[in-house]
């Protein structure tokens, strides 16, 4: 199979690998997996005060489309507002690659874990607003 | 025919090697080609036929995972395939740990001690999956089931890591 350049630069040259802080109010952490072929996959994002996304970090356990995907998805998100990050579409990721038809479950899987890492960031915040509102 | 049924085993989780062994040879020399030489083509089209599916079921029911996984699919389990990712954040976060650690393993008895310990919950959770097909327990089968799969895979990533320490060593 041939992969396109892009990808593989994404594969030998992943951008981005490494975890931040799941713990902390500003970083919002999503992981996601793929049932059929066991593939793991951690995307995280840090919120600056601007509501920009400042930094973004992945750790992906599986192919190389789906490492990838990740890592062109922190790419991409950096310097964002989180809801600009939230219209990422994977057939915009599977595009960019040039995946092939057999690893778009990739880029299904790559959306999904900025999703997932949005709403955990949401969450958190909307938890800090009611414990601020609670406190006044 | 289900692969039980056309192996003459009844439709369960356990089964003995030898019996599955047993009764696929005894099947296999029934619709061996070489007994129908000389025959009918319908006859001989109908033993190639019955052959093919005998393998297919061997090769199905052989692997304790992949026959419990078809045992679900008979009860109406139905696993997610590719696309979507898999909803069950307690099975990625022991997923995303145990990939971790064997990133992290730098000596093939690093990998060795990992591997064992993903074996025992193998066994463990396969042990498990008897008493959830006896309740038809659908939620908790397609649970453990997703569970063996990422133990599976697991498995095999150790395989190749290992693989890989050894070669450097070397």
């Amino acid at each position: 199979m041939a992969y396109s350049e892009k990808l593989l630069d994404h594969y030998e040259n992943p951008r981005n690998i490494g975890s931040l802080d799941k713990n902390a109010e500003d970083v919002g952490t999503g992981l996601v997996g793929a049932p059929a072929c066991g593939d793991v996959m951690k995307l995280q994002i840090k919120v600056g005060p601007d509501g920009l996304i400042e930094d973004a970090k992945f750790k992906t356990f599986g192919c190389g489309s789906a490492i990838a995907s990740s890592s062109l998805v922190t790419e991409w998100v950096k310097g964002k507002t989180i809801d600009e990050a939230e219209t990422i579409k994977n057939t915009d990721i599977a595009k960019h690659l040039a995946l092939p038809p057999v690893k778009i479950h990739c880029s299904v899987l790559a959306e999904d874990a900025i999703k997932a890492a949005i709403a955990d960031y949401r969450a958190k915040a909307s938890k800090k607003d009611e414990t601020r509102e609670a406190a006044e | 025919m289900d692969h039980f049924a056309r192996l003459g085993l009844p439709a369960a989780l356990d089964l003995e090697p030898a019996t599955l062994d047993r009764a696929y040879f005894t099947a296999q020399r029934q619709w061996h080609p070489d007994r129908f030489v000389g025959r009918p083509p319908d006859e001989r089209a109908k033993a190639s036929t019955e052959a093919a599916g005998l393998n297919d079921a061997y090769r199905t029911l052989k692997d304790p995972l992949s026959r419990a996984v078809y045992l679900a699919g008979l009860n109406g389990v139905e696993l997610p395939g590719d696309g979507k990712t898999i909803d069950d954040p307690d099975l990625l976060m022991e997923a995303m740990e145990a990939r971790e650690a064997l990133h992290e393993a730098a000596t093939p008895e690093a990998v060795d001690a990992l591997a064992v310990r993903s074996r025992d919950e193998m066994t463990k959770a396969l042990a498990g999956l008897g008493t959830l097909f006896l309740r038809h327990d659908k939620a908790a089968i397609r649970k453990a089931l997703l569970r063996l799969r990422y133990l599976d895979k697991f498995a095999e990533e150790a395989r190749a890591r290992r693989t890989n320490l050894q070669r450097v060593k070397a």
